[in-house]
């Protein structure tokens, strides 16, 4: 169960290293998903390749957009200045991800590339309209994160190309966004159910004029709710339209039963939980509008 | 699978070795360098009983590899203090009778030091979260808690 262990120093080394070993070999971030996976004798690569010699990976900018370097960690994000505010979703999924001791190592790129349907950190980077970037020996393509999630471990990425960063539309005034997890225990556990919203509403604080739901562990990957967002888009977000986009929501999913939870629980759990994490972005709006 | 030179830094101290590449650094400490402190438990980052500080952050050591840390600053429960020379963490779980079987304990002590090292006030909440990644098995917890707060009171007036 050994493997070869690399530590390259630049990130064209680390592609020039997965376009040598192909499906052979394996990025290393945390670790937090992969050696559990390599010592549970799920995956067996030949050659891994440590990130944490690459410079430059685990910066958030903020510009025109935000861009989230793929080694930023749990940690980082849920203590940035930068996502306090309209962004405070992303601050509630990283802070829900296992313990400090998870957090402190486990970054962002390993969550999207790991793939796992009850990944906490991104359904809220799908209502952020978020997008990928990878790198490869031919160069850098960039597709949306909704795109690039396939299935329960599954992405679009190639063996031989590294996600560099994750990147999204900076939110204007009016805007929110906000999270919510139903585990088993209140710590350290994997999401039974987990859902994000961001809302943005019209200058008169009036009518929703964009909204974005997405889901966790209810279907093969995050799953984007758009009957729902359709229904509050240009009308009046009052309590009764939030419980229709929550009933929407339910039957956009299809949850399996596992020791977690029954497929039905996790339905009426999608049904709850919607109309509350869009009553929270709603009040965000509303206290930044004051 | 060849064994791999490292040069680690643990509690100040430089050691040479030979490990496997894909031995975990808690398997390193433990069975090449006797720094039993260190538990071992689930191997799958649950239950905190590894956790060491790796320049100066609280992680699991069952999930890094010994590889990962050269040129980083590795601090074991050995290295917070001896018998003769206890840290104000260790004397407090002494004092409250924070310790049952002991098992957690080494993992407990460095979660809340690495916690308190960055947030010297905090409230009880916040220290139960610190330590959520860091089981009991013989459900100690509200003494730990108590005993992690009144360590707060003595460092903080040391900082
Ligand atoms: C005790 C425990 C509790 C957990 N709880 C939660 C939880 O509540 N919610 C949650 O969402 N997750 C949870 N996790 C899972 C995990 O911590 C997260 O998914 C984390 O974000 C993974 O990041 P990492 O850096 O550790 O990834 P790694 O394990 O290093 O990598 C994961 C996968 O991504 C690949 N990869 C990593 N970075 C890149 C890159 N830049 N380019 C290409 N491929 C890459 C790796 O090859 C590997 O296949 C938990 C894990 C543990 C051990
Ligand atoms: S042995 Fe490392 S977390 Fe349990
Ligand atoms: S004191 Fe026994 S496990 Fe905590």
């Amino acid at each position: 169960m050994s493997f070869e262990y690399h530590e390259p120093p630049s990130v064209s080394e680390a592609v020039a290293l997965a376009a040598r070993f192909g499906s052979e070999a394996r990025f290393l971030a945390g670790g937090t998903d992969l050696i559990v996976q390599i010592n549970r004798g799920k995956l067996a690569p030949r050659h891994v390749v440590s990130l944490h010699r690459v410079p430059g990976l685990d910066t958030i900018a903020v510009d025109g957009h935000v861009t989230l370097g793929a080694l930023v960690t749990h940690r980082a994000l849920e203590r940035s200045p930068h996502f306090q505010g309209r962004y405070r979703g992303l601050v509630e999924g990283a802070q829900v991800v296992g313990g400090h001791q998870v957090r402190n190592v486990g970054t962002v790129g390993g969550n999207i590339v790991n793939a796992s349907p009850a990944a906490d950190v991104v359904p809220v980077l799908l209502a952020l309209d978020a997008a990928v970037t990878c790198l490869g020996p031919e160069g850098e393509r960039t597709l949306p994160l909704e795109e690039f999630l396939v299935g329960p471990g599954q992405t679009q990425r190639r063996p031989e190309e590294l996600l560099t960063t994750v990147r999204f539309p900076l939110l204007g005034p009016n805007s929110a966004t906000a999270f919510l997890k139903a585990g088993r225990r209140k710590a350290m556990e994997i999401s039974v159910v987990c859902v994000a919203a961001r809302m943005t509403l019209d200058a008169g604080l009036e009518r929703c004029r964009e909204a974005r739901i997405a889901l966790g562990a209810v279907a093969p990957t995050t799953l984007r709710a758009r009957a729902a967002e359709h229904v509050l888009e240009g009308e009046v977000p009052r309590a009764e339209l939030l419980r229709r986009a929550g009933a929407l929501a339910a039957r956009a999913c299809q949850p399996i039963s596992d020791v977690r939870a029954s497929s039905q629980f996790r339905r009426l759990l999608v049904e709850t939980l919607v109309p509350r994490v869009l009553a929270r972005c709603l009040e965000r709006i509303r206290e930044e509008g004051r | 699978m060849r064994k791999l030179p490292l040069s680690l830094t643990i509690n100040g101290e430089t050691h040479e070795l030979l490990a496997e590449p894909h031995h975990p650094l808690l398997e390193v400490l433990r069975t090449q360098l006797g720094l039993i402190g260190t538990k071992e438990n689930c191997l799958e980052g649950e239950c905190g009983v590894c956790t060491v500080l790796l320049d100066g952050m609280a992680v699991n050591s069952c999930l890094l590899l010994a590889a990962q840390c050269q040129g980083r600053r590795i601090v074991t429960i050995e290295g917070l203090g001896g018998p003769e020379t206890l840290h104000p963490l260790q004397e407090t779980f002494v004092e409250h009778g924070a310790v049952q079987c002991g098992y957690c304990i080494p993992g407990m002590i460095l979660a809340a030091k690495a916690y308190l090292d960055q947030n010297p006030e905090p409230t009880e909440g916040e220290i139960r979260e610190a330590l959520s990644g860091n089981l009991c098995r013989c459900t100690g917890y509200q003494k730990i808690l108590d005993a992690v707060l009144a360590a707060a009171g003595v460092l903080a007036p040391m900082r």
